[in-house]
């Protein structure tokens, strides 16, 4: 196997994974910097008898040191689109930082969805879309360290 | 090989500079669309507030817990009235700034503020807390500021959802210098909760929508207004204003 065909490792249809991967890493990026927007932007909504209030974008856990948290999200996708697109064309390194970046995203995704679920009490939409991605992103790179390893 | 390889190189480094320049400039443009939200409101609310009547019946509503909890002298022209609810994120948000500007007129014998229960039955643990703030008061006034303070910036953590806030109450209490017995019985006796009680009845009367509202002098503060360079517009405002019509007073007057 020389360096050039890859990620793909022997069977050459499995291209589509880190093409898929740089798609779904621009999803979760889009998601992130539209969280972060809201919560620079936001004017903390009060909190209405009729409509409740937004828990999750104005708790304490929302920022780390004074960055929002949606920031550190909107960087980690950059990276992991970046590392996705270099490994659809062909850099197999790229694809193993993927993986990498990837794994650390989803522990840092699952500690959020704990704060949600059992600290805060309260979910947000756009923050369980980027769980989402992020579960997708290590399920693709799951399925093709299976398919190598075939 | 290794030719084609770098042929194709650079186009991953285009795409991805391709990407970051877009979401650095959709960023920004959608971050500069995001802001009129806030900004006219902010423009626009300082005249709004200015020319707004006293809602209605602010003067003939149910008066509320007696003596209220009140930083200031009673005989002030100015009452800033907060109604407010410990569990909520906004109530929270707007804390350092009421308590910035409490600090900031503590010295104008013209401004006095009063603190409003009003606690949300979205909020399973705000109307404990506003008893818990109301015990404390029953010890000492100055006690039911320390523990509303308490309340507030310990918020993310007594009314996270496994939280068990009463005992979490009490260890406030102890932090402040409460006497613990008393304050146990407070919170179960019926003093306290028939303060919270008159401040829910006085906040419904008015119309209370959501937490916080802000009164000053009987005008509604827009909540985009809650900061301290808004609250600090709209109290000087009104302290012109009642200041004043004792200078034209003669020609007032007359017509009396």
């Amino acid at each position: 196997m020389s360096d050039g065909d890859i990620q793909t490792g022997r069977s050459e249809g499995i291209a589509w994974i880190p093409v898929s991967a740089a798609l779904v890493a621009l999803l979760g990026l889009a998601d992130s910097v539209y969280l972060t927007i809201h919560h620079l932007t936001a004017v903390p909504v009060p909190c209405s008898i009729v409509s409740g209030c937004e828990t999750v974008l104005t708790s304490p856990y929302a920022e780390f040191s004074g960055v929002p948290l949606a920031a550190f999200g909107a960087v980690a996708y950059f990276i992991a689109f970046s590392f996705a697109i270099l490994a659809s064309f062909g850099n197999r390194i790229a694809w193993t930082l993927f993986g990498i970046q990837v794994a650390l995203m989803a522990v840092v995704t699952a500690w959020l969805i704990y704060l949600q679920a059992f600290v805060i009490g309260a979910f947000c939409q756009f923050c369980l879309l980027s769980a989402l991605t992020t579960f997708t992103l290590l399920i693709l790179f799951v399925i093709s360290k299976l398919r190598q390893s075939k | 090989m290794k030719e084609s390889k770098k042929g194709s190189s650079g186009i991953p480094v285009v795409i991805i500079v391709l990407v970051l320049v877009v979401v650095v400039v959709g960023g920004f443009i959608f971050y500069r669309q995001s802001q009129p939200t806030s900004k006219p409101s902010t423009a626009a609310t300082p005249s709004k507030t200015q020319n707004q009547q006293p809602q209605a019946n602010y003067a003939t509503a149910p008066p509320g817990a007696q003596p209220p909890n009140m930083l200031g002298s009673p005989t002030a022209t100015v009452t800033v009235e907060e109604f407010a609810d410990f569990q909520c994120g906004s109530c929270a948000a707007a804390h350092p700034v009421m308590k910035e500007i409490t600090s900031a007129y503590a010295g104008n014998k013209n401004v006095r503020f009063i603190f409003r229960n009003f606690p949300l039955q979205m909020h399973d643990k705000a109307y404990d807390a506003a008893v818990a703030a109301e015990a404390a008061g029953l010890q000492s006034s100055s006690k039911f500021w320390q523990m509303g303070d308490q309340l507030f910036t310990n918020q993310h953590i007594w009314a996270a959802q496994n939280a068990d806030a009463r005992s979490l109450f009490l260890q406030y209490a102890e932090k402040i210098g409460l006497d613990i017995e008393k304050f146990k019985s407070d919170m179960s006796g019926m003093q306290a909760k028939t303060r919270v009680d008159q401040d829910l009845t006085r906040g419904r009367a008015l119309a209370i929508s959501s937490t916080p509202t802000v009164f000053v002098n009987g005008k509604v503060v827009p909540y985009a207004e809650v900061t301290s360079a808004g609250m600090r517009r709209v109290i000087d405002a009104e302290l012109q204003a009642t200041a004043q019509p004792a200078q034209n007073a003669p020609s007032g007057n007359s017509s009396n």
